[in-house]
């Protein structure tokens, strides 16, 4: 599945999320799959699931981190990967 | 120990009152039970009748096999040891020892692994852990089968220390603080471990298939009394021991805390929606008020002492 910056993320259906301290937990009820996210990962967790769109949460990570856009920019893409294959996101058009 | 009737009797383990049909050598012990279980013993035809039809568990085989019913129960069994059938809400167990199980090995089974079924179903969480007493409070070594949480266990007893359980830990968490519950005042060790740390060279065995000798303590080498919980130790692997020459501890991050400890949970055959949302919620907050750190050591019984002051100062 191909996803475009301007597209939304939301935490899919039946996932538990977590913070602990400053890193994350989730569990997908349905794939019985766990997943623990490291204070990076969960930032951009955060941001992501919070943000209009994916490119909303680039921003401000973007502003918060000191890394190069790019490099942001394939992490991003590697997580978005990660959680989608592990049905633990949903991603969708971002909403007019 | 008798409980109400001749044909009852009555005991605390894990915090959970058991009420047995037949009597169990385990002492009573006097606490608040977290919830209450009877096991009582049924015919062959009563297991032979629920398992009709039942869809098994992929990773059922010659020698365990399990399945959730269409009522929501749960079957267990072990070749040569017995056969168990926990009910849907988890207050009874079931339960038909083999032809030629001996009735120490069977109540292992019983107390263990079956009980774990009725304990999930009860909402409670119970972890794969051996845990030891020192100062009043609970050190646990959490690990898969071999990892040497045993022998660890042994090496303390032996320098006067006292096991509060060994294999199965029920913890409740409450207000930040965490209460370890003792199990069976017994170990299960190989003969060379039981000979060398407890003086010990008889046991009944566990099963066929393995030489773990079941090892009954005294009451001055067990703890009867819930305490709490101190520190969690997560064993390495045999595999990843083997490469590191001396003891090695590190404190795992929350994150890393929470994955293991889920891991470490004694009963992964009973899954479902329900038990994995409460699985979360407890282990969460579990990570969050006990330390929990890595433990890796060589099998090299003169690095136990190791092991020991690691313990001791933390």
């Amino acid at each position: 599945m191909s996803i475009s910056f301007s597209d939304c993320v939301r935490v899919a259906p039946d996932v538990l999320f977590r913070m602990v301290s400053d890193e994350a937990i989730l569990v997908n009820l349905n794939t019985e799959v766990y997943l623990g996210l490291n204070p990076v990962g969960a930032r951009m967790w955060s941001a992501l699931n919070d943000a209009p769109s994916i490119d909303v949460a680039y921003q401000a990570l973007l502003s918060e981190y000191d890394v190069e856009p790019e490099r942001l920019r394939a992490d991003l893409e590697e997580l978005l990967g990660q959680l989608l294959g592990q049905k633990l996101i949903e991603v969708r058009a971002e909403p007019s | 120990m008798h409980g109400d009737s001749h044909s009852s009797y009555r005991y605390c383990v894990y915090g959970i009152d058991i009420v047995s049909d037949t009597e169990l050598t385990m002492p009573r012990h006097a606490h608040e039970p977290l919830c209450h279980v009877a096991c009582v013993r049924a015919p062959a035809a009563a297991f032979a009748g629920a398992i009709e039809g039942a869809v098994f568990h992929p990773l059922s085989d010659a020698w365990q096999r399990s399945a959730v019913l269409h009522d929501g129960s749960a079957y267990v069994s072990w070749d040569s040891v017995g056969e168990f059938l926990v009910a849907a809400d988890g207050r009874r167990i079931a339960c038909r020892p083999a032809a030629r199980c001996s009735p120490e090995s069977f109540q292992v089974y019983m107390l263990g692994q079956a009980l774990s079924f009725a304990l999930v179903k009860q909402q409670i969480e119970p972890l794969h852990a051996t845990v030891v007493v020192a100062d009043g409070e609970g050190v646990a070594f959490l690990g898969g089968s071999a990892f040497g949480k045993s022998t660890i266990a042994a090496s303390f007893l032996e320098a006067g220390y006292r096991l509060l359980t060994d294999d199965l830990l029920v913890l409740q968490e409450s207000g930040g603080k965490v209460t370890a519950y003792p199990g069976p005042p017994r170990i299960k060790l190989f003969p060379d471990m039981a000979s060398r740390f407890l003086d010990r060279s008889a046991g009944v065995h566990m099963n066929a298939d393995t030489g773990k000798l079941i090892v009954r303590l005294d009451e001055r080498q067990i703890c009867a009394n819930p305490v709490p919980i101190r520190a969690m130790y997560v064993l390495a692997s045999p595999r990843e021991a083997c490469r590191e020459p001396r003891v090695t501890m590190e404190t795992l991050s929350v994150r890393q805390s929470f994955l293991e400890l889920v891991k470490s949970t004694f009963n992964r055959r009973l899954a479902g929606a329900h038990r994995m949302e409460h699985q979360f919620t407890v282990t969460a907050r579990l990570t969050e008020a006990v330390p929990i750190r890595r433990l890796t050591y060589p099998r090299q019984i003169e690095r136990l002492k190791d092991i020991h002051d690691i313990v001791l100062t933390h």
